[in-house]
């Protein structure tokens, strides 16, 4: 779907800026009915923009756009709402959020689900709950907005239900299999794939394992090419380990 | 023959100016030969003494034709105070702005995990040598409020937590003879919830 012409007022956030020739932006936003949208904003680099400090990550608003193809040009910024001040092992995870959207999603491919989703992720990440499960939680549904979802409730060779005490081997594109110590799946408890499914995580061993499936499955389809805010979060958390 | 690829490489050498694409480098490589010779020739002279002769200070990391910029080597300055900003403009638009007689160090950008800039990028094991051999007391993180200057700033902290050392950060706020109607909400919820005590 190529963007119209002319859009008003569309709920979006910024994903990305990088600056562009002297007084201009390049963004990446994603929107409600738009999916992710590349765009210029000329002019915001200069002392008298009204729009420089509103065009920030993790910022409600609502931007108005024109013209068609790879990038279009802002016409309007305002406010949506008050921003989301994520400071800290928050933002970093907010940078990593960012980083997988701009990673898998397709310029101009709607997704308004995920667009609420990512919402919700935000604040809760601002609000200060357990980022691990946050993030398995939004990575959960980003695969399934995607159409990579993840088989958590039934076996993949046999079709049965899984059970919580019995552990598998999760096959990428295929599903949860009998555990077998040659497969080239990752291993994990039955345990782990049901409450990853109720979106819960209560315990260590859940998140570890869920922690260590995403990151297989999100590697298959991000590719080679390593994220840098994971980066970010591992040298921080040292630092943070050894401060303590 | 060769002229015309003395020509190209002059285009092609032209196009490393940002903003510069195709077009403009072809209009500048030919205005530089046909009417401007000379200039051709200083412009030439000032880049290749410029790119041998500036360096950056082993001190603060900002652009300095010494090894240790004249800023750092002042005895003047107050030792214990260190400043942390993101560009060599910032540290001008400070020295012009404030009294403040302490030493700064320049990250030279910040921390921008979506364009790959980590710490190592941004000079922070050269700020960690700094902390052990000189005698800082309080470090002013001056990085720009920006989602990008907040993580830079955040990570600096957790880096300086365990020495001992204070951290403070600029306040944020309203412009001094704005007005609060015309300030964009994120910056006045900040000043708000930033207030202080009279």
């Amino acid at each position: 779907m190529s963007p119209s012409h002319r859009v008003l007022l569309e709920p979006s956030v910024v994903l990305h800026h990088r600056p562009y020739r002297d007084t201009s932006v390049i963004l990446e936003l994603f929107t409600r009915s738009h999916g992710r949208v590349g765009a210029i904003a000329r002019g915001v680099r200069t002392e008298k923009s009204k729009w420089a400090g509103a065009l920030q990550s993790f910022r409600p608003l609502l931007i108005s756009w024109s013209g068609r193809g790879e990038l279009v040009n802002v016409n309007a910024v305002e406010d949506d709402g008050a921003a989301l001040f994520l400071s800290g092992v928050a933002l970093t995870c907010g940078f990593y959020v960012n980083e997988l959207l701009l990673r898998l999603l397709e310029r101009n491919d709607s997704h308004s689900d995920l667009f609420q989703i990512y919402w919700n992720t935000v604040t809760r990440l601002g609000q200060g709950d357990e980022p691990d499960i946050t993030l398995r939680i939004f990575e959960r549904h980003l695969l399934q907005e995607l159409g990579y979802g993840l088989q958590l409730d039934r076996c993949a060779d046999r079709g049965v239900p899984i059970e919580p005490d019995v552990r598998y081997s999760y096959e990428i594109e295929r599903g949860p299999v009998a555990y077998n110590e040659n497969s080239y799946g990752v291993s994990v408890l039955g345990s782990t794939l049901l409450s990853l499914a109720r979106n819960e995580l209560k315990n260590e061993t859940a998140r570890r394992e869920s922690k260590r499936l995403m990151r297989a499955v999100l590697g298959h389809y991000l590719g080679d090419k390593p994220l840098h805010s994971r980066e970010l979060m591992q040298r921080s958390s040292a630092l943070i380990t050894k401060a303590s | 023959m060769s002229a015309a690829t003395l020509i190209e490489q002059l285009i092609e050498a032209l196009r490393c100016l940002p903003g510069v694409g195709p077009k403009s480098a072809r209009r500048v490589a030919f205005h530089l030969l046909e009417r401007d010779r000379h200039g051709a020739r200083r412009l030439a002279e000032a880049l290749l003494s410029a790119v041998e002769g500036v360096h950056h200070c082993q001190s603060c990391r900002t652009l300095s034709e010494s090894p240790v910029c004249a800023l750092c080597a002042n005895p003047q300055r107050n030792r214990e105070q260190l400043c942390i900003v993101e560009t060599p403009v910032d540290a001008q638009a400070i020295e012009r702005a404030t009294n403040y007689r302490g030493l700064y160090f320049v990250l030279m950008g910040r921390l921008s995990p979506l364009d790959g800039i980590g710490p190592s990028d941004i000079g922070l094991d050269q700020l960690e040598k700094r902390l052990t051999a000189e005698p800082i007391q309080e470090i002013i993180l001056a990085t720009n409020p920006t989602v990008e200057g907040e993580a830079t700033a955040h990570y600096i902290n957790e880096l300086v937590r365990p020495r001992n050392i204070k951290v403070t950060r600029i306040a944020h706020g309203v412009p001094l003879g704005g007005e609060l109607e015309y300030v964009d909400s994120s910056t006045l919820s900040h000043a708000f919830s930033g207030r202080r005590e009279l």
